[in-house]
């Protein structure tokens, strides 16, 4: 699942953080600068910026205690984004991950975010099961799951 | 203090102050809402402006959230949670809760519209 393979011209960033709530913050504004100075579309900056922070609180959320890793590419010519989180977890952790992706990945992205929204709120878990519908909503982008063992890798593709 | 009594919210990343207008109050939020749970503090609070607004017949809540730089989807969940429970209300207690978006802000542009189709007719967007 190496993501930094095959990157031709692509700019990159890779980061490795233990998994701590309190980074995510940081690590979304750095995120933000690096985009800032390799893409002109302000909107669709702050969109993967929300999107990367979203797949990082999924991640410490239910990682075990291993590092969380997360690569950003940047293609310069076409300012076609990859993000890509992976992290390890527990079978269960998975498996919830697993029927909330297989759930939001089809149908309307809109309709599909609107009715986990209403799923959330009547929620009693103190889960939100919301990342996931609300990234394929805001970015419009193309999302996959990959699962190797105990290692999660979700990745999103914004062009 | 406000006409339902209740206190603002000041937290290291999160303010959130309320003020009364003619026709009910208006919340303001600016910060970042992006803890692990914020269900922990915004539940209980929209659930005082929900229950203050229905015992008081107020007509409407302005939710201003134009200086809020970021929502997570956990933060999200608590909007949609207060938001539904409009559903329950009938003619004699329903308020309307009014948004304040900024256009400047991308996930404001996106996301709170998709608000006002969890309820139609009980939220409004400007």
């Amino acid at each position: 699942m190496a993501v930094t393979e095959n990157l031709g011209r692509d700019g990159y960033i890779e980061l490795k953080f233990g998994p701590r709530w309190k980074y995510i913050a940081c690590v979304r504004g750095f995120i933000q600068n690096f985009l800032a100075i390799s893409i002109v579309d302000q909107a669709k900056a702050d969109k993967i910026a929300m999107a990367a922070s979203e797949l990082l609180e999924n991640a410490v959320k239910y990682a075990s205690h291993d590092e969380t890793h997360i690569v950003i590419r940047v293609s310069p010519e076409t300012e076609r984004i990859v993000i890509s989180v992976e992290n390890t977890s527990s079978k269960e952790s998975i498996a919830q991950l697993k029927d909330v992706y297989d759930k939001i990945i089809e149908g309307d992205p809109f309709q599909m975010y609107v009715a986990q929204m209403k799923e959330a709120a009547v929620r009693s878990d103190g889960k939100s099961h919301l990342g996931l519908a609300r990234i394929r909503y805001e970015t419009g982008g193309d999302l996959s799951l990959k699962i190797s063992g105990n290692t999660v890798n979700l990745s999103i593709v914004i062009e | 203090m406000n006409k339902l009594n209740i206190q603002p919210i000041a937290e290291e990343r999160i303010k959130i102050d309320i003020t009364d207008i003619p026709q009910g109050i208006q919340i303001n939020m600016t910060g970042d809402i992006d803890m692990e749970d914020p269900s922990i503090l915004l539940d209980p609070f929209f659930e005082k402006i929900h229950s203050g607004m229905i015992a008081q017949g107020l007509a409407e809540v302005v939710a201003d959230f134009k200086g809020l730089n970021f929502l997570n989807s956990s933060g999200i969940k608590a909007v949609a949670k207060w938001i539904m429970k409009l559903t329950d209300l009938d003619e004699k207690t329903k308020y309307i809760i009014k948004i304040l978006h900024n256009k400047d802000i991308t996930w404001q542009v996106t996301s709170l519209p998709t608000l006002t189709f969890l309820v139609p007719g009980g939220v409004k967007i400007e």
